[in-house]
């Protein structure tokens, strides 16, 4: 006999209404026990008021919310004892020592005070802040407050964890270091809700990630997956080399080329294609006509960041995309225009 | 999944709530507005509206101020601390843990009552030991100190659960509001010499019991029953509370 599947969170016709504005129109979805979920969408999309209904701030206008099983909102405190949240801004007590503000959420999400001694311990220790646990958080740096948020989200060993953009705007040290957790607590059983307008780290991590735009979920799927529906967005990428104080002329018009995009230094050229046999030839001919030598070509197919800008409407290819000197794709062409 | 019985929600509320409390005390306690509107402000209305009043006795002083130092302190803990919260989204927190509203609200609702309890008894001390005051009945007084912080404290909240996101913007309708009360609940003028229509508002403040109670806990009488009073104080904690849970059930629909 098949085992039912266990679902972290269920969502059927979820909405959202002010007055005219229609911010979410009635999506559904699931997030499986135990997987990194990835929230994607533009500014506006509608992004954030689904979160802040599905950790019950916010009450929907129709459509259904279950959390482990548990109705939203009129189970609410049930559910919101197995969730943990970690906001984008880092809401942590500032005139509380770092040991005062984990005791603190252990006190309101009810453990006994052994269990909250032990815990703080243990998730200093884990996040680095033994030495800094009698130390007022307004001495933090944004590092360190983020890294705080996060273990008081944790205190109470939560099932599932939202996370809304984890990582923004905090240093490749911390950045490492809070990918490296989610994935481990992720390993440990942790269900994952990731809001995020970092594709790649989406890309990195998430075993499933939805797209929404005006409020209506675009798709959802897994990464490549995604990826894979719209292999007609294809890029070669070309490096020439060139001696100094010469530019290269556009590829833009070559045929087949649908847009170039150039790198804000070096000579790597990108180049958006929906028939990439054709462009090839017409790039090295280019070459040739130019007397310029080519250090590496190669085919690329679409980055999670090209579904997202084709299923959210933006132009394929219309951000400025930072040096790339490898062939691999990783959703390396810069962060883009999108927010939260 | 196994759900929270009643008891255990009731039990580990009140722990809640005053976890909520005790870290605002430590975290709020020396935080400019509430030291300015809660300490120094009675002290000053004291001095203005006394000063030159033969009629007023040592008792009738000590009385006056303390249930000034009670209402300004206890109703000015709630704006300032849910303002700045919503400010630093800390609120945000508190509100999506396991613990209902009204859970919330009374944690906060205990910080104004402790602060001014804490307060009120610096009145009450200078007045036994350099003006040799006598209370009539130091139980009543106790329990009407307790019951005026809580109703007041109450009333604090509920201004500041209007969605706001910056202090001054409650806090100048609430003393717009916390003012004419004062002139209208028998501290500066007796209820009696009210004119008629003057006294029957004056019923709808909860200082016009805080204010009686204390009289008749001090000097052994009041201008109503004291039961009436001791009634009515916790009549209205509730009333703000509901009032004030009202809010933020527009809240959790609009969001601020």
């Amino acid at each position: 006999m098949k085992s039912e599947e266990l679902f972290a969170i269920e969502v059927r016709g979820l909405t959202k209404r002010y007055d005219k504005l229609l911010a979410v129109n009635g999506i559904d979805f699931d997030v499986k026990d135990g997987e990194i979920f990835g929230f994607l969408g533009p500014n506006g999309a509608g992004k954030t008021t689904t979160t802040t209904m599905l950790t019950t701030f916010l009450e929907p206008t129709a459509g259904t919310v279950r959390i482990y099983g548990y109705d939203l909102p009129r189970e609410s405190l049930d559910a919101r004892a197995l969730m943990g949240i970690v906001p984008e801004e880092s809401n942590v007590y500032l005139e509380l020592t770092a040991l005062g503000n984990l005791i603190f959420a252990g006190k309101i999400y009810r453990m006994s005070r052994k269990a909250r001694k032990r815990r703080a311990a243990e998730l200093l220790e884990m996040f680095g802040l033994s030495d800094k646990a009698s130390v007022k958080v307004q001495e933090f740096s944004k590092g360190m407050r983020r890294r705080l948020t996060v273990a008081m989200a944790l205190m109470h060993e939560p099932k599932l964890l939202f996370l809304d953009e984890p990582i923004s705007g905090l240093d490749v040290q911390s950045t490492r270091y809070i990918k490296t957790l989610v994935h481990d607590l992720n390993e440990s059983g942790v269900t994952i809700f990731l809001t995020t307008h970092q594709i790649e780290v989406a890309s990195e991590l998430c075993h499933r990630v939805a797209i929404i735009n005006q409020g209506s979920l675009a798709t959802i799927g897994t990464p490549d997956d995604l990826k894979a529906n719209i292999e007609s967005v294809q890029t070669i990428a070309v490096t020439f080399d060139v001696p100094e104080g010469i530019s290269i002329p556009s590829l833009a018009e070559l045929p087949g080329v649908n847009h170039e995009v150039k790198a804000k230094s070096g000579s790597e050229r990108r180049l958006y294609t929906d028939s990439p046999a054709d462009v090839i030839p017409a790039v090295v001919d280019f070459a040739r006509k130019h007397e310029l030598r080519i250090i590496s070509l190669s085919t690329l197919g679409p980055s999670l960041e090209d579904v997202f800008l084709k299923l959210t409407g933006q132009e394929v290819g219309s951000i400025t995309s930072p040096p790339v000197g490898e062939g691999k794709r990783g959703g390396k062409r810069g962060k883009g225009g999108m927010g939260k | 999944m196994k759900k929270m019985s009643l008891w255990s929600r009731t039990a580990g509320g009140f722990g809640q709530a005053w976890a909520i409390a005790s870290k605002d005390l430590r975290t709020y306690y020396f935080n400019p507005p509430m030291l300015m509107f809660g300490l120094i402000m009675p002290v000053l209305l004291f001095f203005s509206f006394s000063m030159r009043r033969a009629d007023l006795t040592r008792e009738m002083g000590i009385m006056h101020l303390l249930s000034m130092t009670l209402f300004f302190t206890s109703s000015t803990a709630g704006p300032v601390i849910l303002i700045l919260e919503r400010r630093t989204r800390t609120l945000d927190r508190l509100m999506t843990a396991p613990l209902s509203m009204s859970c919330l609200l009374f944690g906060k609702t205990l910080v104004g009552v402790v602060f001014a309890v804490g307060v009120a008894l610096v009145p009450l001390i200078i007045g036994l030991a350099f003006f040799h005051i006598q209370i009539h009945n130091p139980a009543l007084l106790g329990a009407a100190i307790v019951l005026a912080a809580m109703s007041f404290s109450a009333l604090g909240i509920w201004f500041g659960s209007f969605p706001a996101k910056s202090v001054g913007t409650v806090m100048m309708p609430s003393t717009l509001i916390r003012w004419p009360l004062l002139f209208i609940s028998g501290i500066f003028i007796p209820l009696g010499n009210l004119p008629g229509w003057l006294r029957g508002v004056s019923y709808i403040s909860p200082l016009t019991y805080a204010h009686d109670a204390v009289k008749h806990a001090i000097s052994g009488s009041g201008t109503q029953p004291v039961v009436l009073d001791m009634l009515m104080l916790p009549a209205f904690l509730l009333l703000f509370l509901f009032l004030a849970v009202r809010l933020y059930r527009r809240v959790r629909k609009l969001g601020y």
